[in-house]
């Protein structure tokens, strides 16, 4: 894989990568992010691994400016939900 | 700059990004252990910039490169399932099933059974029973008879029947060469038959680990014995024997 790609794998996880809590001191509030949704062009490299799957390699737009040579951008849409939702309190099995 | 991209079929394609969220989801699991807040992909949709190629047999796709124009787009989307539906909607190759890739049929009629999605032998018997005329579905010559002819021989090629040793029996007045082996007969539909030196020999009795064949006469001890043993359809087998010794050796042909 060109090395100015990253595996497809590696570069979802990295856009989940971020701090899901936004803490307010002050004021004594946190919040927790329980879904998002990155919309963003990417520039995709397609090839074929020595076991002849499909090696996918990606990466996010490099260029901030136009230029003569346009990159082809694909569009990825990922969405993501809490893993486990955050426990406020612990409630017992019967209920109290 | 990344070299030419390689052409894809839509299959391939959704396969490599399931096995890389498949990925995804371990680097996070293994991120949960010390970092409780994580998150999990729950839905992943793709437009992608492609040139479909169509080679009379599969579309195939390219992704666009930089500095390409003029390309096609496509949408891809994949949603999060769960275990349930995956049992649900999700057939678990039998054990000793018998794949129509292992069937000695033509490709064309493979593929025929592909789009009718028939993938295994026990798919063709559960069409076979909705009594559906393959034929006019299909378009193509395809009969059930030959098919299961097909699948039976792709069935005894995993099972093949085995010669462990073969040995004259003086058991009863008749004397009889008993053949020890294992998978010699599983047809309940057949009888083995036996031919001794080309002439044909009486089986008095067999099961899965044993046959035991009357020997035409008691001239017949004297001399060397071509014995060609024919289990099913599907598997025949000769063994040369000879009484002098106890040298006989199997050779076996299906």
């Amino acid at each position: 894989m060109d090395p100015a790609f990253l595996p497809f794998a590696d570069a979802v996880a990295e856009m989940l990568a971020f701090r899901g809590e936004i803490v307010d001191e002050e004021t004594g509030v946190r919040s927790h992010i329980t879904q998002c949704t990155i919309e963003l062009p990417i520039e995709l490299e397609v090839s074929r691994g020595e076991s002849g799957a499909l090696v996918l390699g990606s990466a996010p737009p490099i260029y901030y400016v136009d230029t003569s040579y346009r990159p082809s951008y694909h569009r990825i849409r990922v969405t993501a939900v809490q893993d486990s939702a955050p426990t406020a309190h612990h409630e017992a099995r019967d209920g109290r | 700059m990344a070299g030419e991209n390689a052409a894809w079929q839509l299959e391939d394609f959704v396969d490599s990004v399931v096995v890389d969220l498949d990925k995804t989801r371990e680097t996070l699991a293994v991120k949960a252990i010390n970092k409780p807040l994580t998150y999990t992909v729950k839905e992943l949709s793709l437009d992608l910039n492609i040139f479909p190629t169509y080679d009379g047999d599969r579309v195939r796709f390219t992704t666009a490169q930089p500095g390409q124009q003029g390309a096609s787009k496509v949408s891809i989307q994949l949603g999060s399932i769960t275990d349930q539906q995956v049992r649900a909607t999700t057939k678990v190759p039998e054990a000793g099933g018998v794949s129509i890739d292992d069937i000695g049929i033509d490709n064309s009629t493979k593929k025929q059974l592909r789009k009718l999605g028939v993938q295994s032998a026990d798919d063709l018997q559960r069409v076979e029973k909705k009594n559906v005329d393959l034929k006019r579905v299909s378009d193509a010559d395809i009969d059930y008879r030959s098919l299961a002819n097909q699948i039976q021989k792709a069935q005894r090629n995993t099972a093949p029947p085995m010669v462990h040793s073969v040995s004259l029996s003086h058991d009863t007045e008749t004397p009889a060469l008993l053949v020890n082996g294992t998978r010699l007969a599983v047809n309940p539909r057949f009888s083995p038959v036996a031919v001794i030196n080309d002439q044909l020999a009486e089986v008095l009795s067999f099961d899965d680990g044993h046959v035991r064949i009357a020997l035409p006469s008691a001239d017949d001890l004297e001399r060397p014995l071509e014995l060609v043993l024919t289990c099913d359809p599907f598997a025949v087998f000769k063994v040369n024997v000879t009484a002098e010794g106890n040298r006989h050796g199997p050779e076996t042909s299906r």
